[in-house]
């Protein structure tokens, strides 16, 4: 398992890097006791809804960093319609690929720039707060990796089924005893799920 | 410039004349030891030759010298071979969360076979606790593992403390040891130490890879765990890596020569570049004991708002190889867990870098790592949302 030179590039020379003075939208994910975190920051122009200037901040691996440094330059000029079609299956073709097991960096990185988006259109009334439902659940579990193929759980058909009932989510996953990921997988659903204040419980089962 | 190795836990450069040993083996002395024609007594002689410069290493008797394909195979053979033909006299082993991954997959294995199994907790420079080691110590206690040099933080075992804490019990307790960090790091006799098992390796010696040796004590009964042909003893069963094994006693040779020059001369090394490391770069922290308790040849240490696997890839392409304790270095995406039961947070765990030194490493060598390192640090910590 090796980085492609790309990858590399971006990790050792990162675009745009640094934090934006002033910035009209930024948004944070990750955390250092995850080993990763991401910070955004954009210029957005309020009439034409372009990201003018865009910047990141890291603490993370190589390929946190190199797809950090590609979603900025793939979103750089970019309305902000057009940006959130960047996906991070995208990203990770734009760095001529990443291993499997680093693929849940290239969903943080481009999870982040939508948050930000998010933030930014919900804070200017382009769009309304989602209202929190198991939809949500499942959208937030199709940012949850498989490190063994580098896809995410959803659409690798593990997760078998989704509750939420009085604040506790219940999911169900599939995933052989023997399986090296599967702690990881468990720890990964609780992280992304914690961070949603309308869940007070997670019952994950395997 | 070379590449400059700091990575001789994992395992170490063959030395020259480890090189050329084997190279002679291969060509001329390929033989397997067979009685009565001329070449396989050569052969039967050389190998007991090497089995002998082994065990002098260690203070051991030749016979107790068993040749494997490895540490793990060494720790294998001593720990399935020791339950598995003494569980008659009981059923509870003791080890510790920090040891090795050999000694607690066996662990588990053997958990899951019945075996009751305390997993001993440790301070924050990663002692085990002798404390809970007395406690834990039962009428049907067989065996005791640990790992004589921490693999990750370097802390050296009180083995003799534990050999005799293990004596108060009123049946003999066994003591595997797991030595393959800290042989030739630090002088071991197997009889000061009251040690009844212990693996070593080759390669992490300077010797060549997949040989290693389990020293048997006289008298401790191992079953048989690979059945075979029987070509030295039925501990050792099929075909022998014959030029391995000279090249291993080659690698024991040059490193007990003057033991205690080599191991004076990696601690001055490993000294130089902790001190180096912890001048020039702020917001440092060593894991694992400071000075003499710790292995000659290791130094592991934190840098506070970055993370390890991406110093470690900056520090690859500057030509310097070592390694991090970053979940997002390693296949499970965990962190170390050595890192963690010695008290330090994730992100502590995840910027934790090991050099680990050997014989050939110079102080030129540490004076461009550190000088490299200092400005990769840097550059890591401007992009880092920690510390901006």
């Amino acid at each position: 398992m090796q980085y492609s030179q790309k990858v590399l590039d971006h990790f050792m020379k990162p675009h745009n890097i640094g934090k934006l003075e002033n910035p009209d939208v930024e948004a944070t994910e990750g955390s250092p006791a995850c080993g990763d975190q991401i910070s955004i920051f954009l210029k957005i122009n309020y009439e034409t809804h372009i990201i003018e200037d865009i910047k990141f901040q890291s603490y993370g691996c190589a390929s946190n960093i190199a797809t950090g440094s590609i979603i900025t330059d793939m979103a750089m000029g970019k309305t902000i319609e057009e940006a959130k079609n960047i996906t991070w299956k995208g990203a990770a073709e734009e760095l001529d690929g990443l291993p499997a097991v680093k693929m849940h960096c290239s969903v943080l990185a481009v999870d982040t720039l939508k948050k930000a988006i998010k933030k930014y259109e919900i804070e200017h009334g382009l769009a309304k707060a989602e209202t929190f439902s198991k939809k949500t659940i499942i959208e937030e579990l199709k940012k949850v990796i498989y490190p063994g193929v580098g896809e995410d759980i959803v659409t690798l058909k593990m997760v078998k089924y989704v509750g939420l009932e009085n604040g506790v989510a219940t999911i169900d996953v599939e995933i052989p005893k023997f399986d090296t990921h599967r702690d990881n997988v468990v720890e990964e659903i609780k992280e992304h799920l914690e961070a949603f204040d309308e869940i007070k419980e997670i019952k994950v089962t395997i | 410039m070379e590449r400059i190795y700091f990575n001789n836990c994992l395992t170490s450069q063959p030395a020259r004349e480890v090189i050329e040993i084997i190279t002679a083996y291969m060509k001329d002395k390929y033989y397997f030891p067979e009685n009565f024609i001329s070449k396989g007594t050569e052969a039967s002689n050389n190998l007991d030759n090497a089995k002998k410069i082994i065990a002098d290493s260690m203070g051991a008797d030749a016979k107790e010298i068993h040749f494997t394909s490895g540490g793990t195979a060494a720790n294998n053979l001593a720990i399935k071979g020791y339950l598995t033909a003494n569980s008659n006299k009981g059923t509870h082993i003791i080890c510790s969360v920090i040891d090795y991954p050999d000694i607690l997959t066996n662990a588990a294995f053997f958990e899951n076979s019945g075996f009751d199994v305390t997993y001993l907790q440790n301070d924050n420079e990663g002692f085990i606790d002798l404390e809970q080691l007395k406690d834990s110590i039962r009428k049907d206690t067989i065996l005791f593992m640990t790992t004589m040099g921490n693999h990750t933080v370097g802390t050296i075992q009180p083995i003799k403390e534990i050999r005799d804490i293990l004596d108060s019990a009123k049946q003999k307790i066994v003591m595997h040891v797991d030595a393959c960090e800290a042989y030739a790091r630090i002088p071991i006799d197997v009889n000061e130490l009251g040690i009844d098992l212990m693996s070593i390796s080759a390669h992490k010696i300077h010797g060549p890879q997949g040989i290693g040796a389990l020293y048997q004590r006289k008298g401790i009964v191992l079953g048989q765990i690979q059945h075979g042909v029987n070509r030295m003893d039925n501990l050792q069963t099929g075909g022998m890596n014959i030029a391995s094994i000279a090249g291993f006693a080659k690698a024991v040779e040059l490193a007990f020569n003057d033991l205690d020059a080599n191991i004076a001369k990696i601690r001055k090394l490993s000294d130089y570049l902790l001190n180096k490391i912890e001048s020039t770069i702020p917001d440092t922290l060593l894991n694992g004991p400071r000075g003499i308790k710790r292995i000659s040849h290791n130094i592991n240490i934190s840098f506070d708002y970055i993370e390890g696997e991406a110093i470690m890839m900056m520090m690859d392409i500057n030509g310097v190889s070592i390694s991090t304790g970053s979940a997002c270095a390693s296949q499970g995406l965990k962190p170390n867990y050595v890192m963690m039961a010695i008290g330090r947070n994730h992100e502590q765990s995840h910027s934790s870098m090991k050099f680990t030194l050997s014989r050939y490493n110079t102080f030129q060598e540490i004076d461009y790592t550190v000088e490299k390192l200092a400005e990769v640090v840097k550059e890591l910590r401007s992009r880092s949302p920690l510390c901006n």
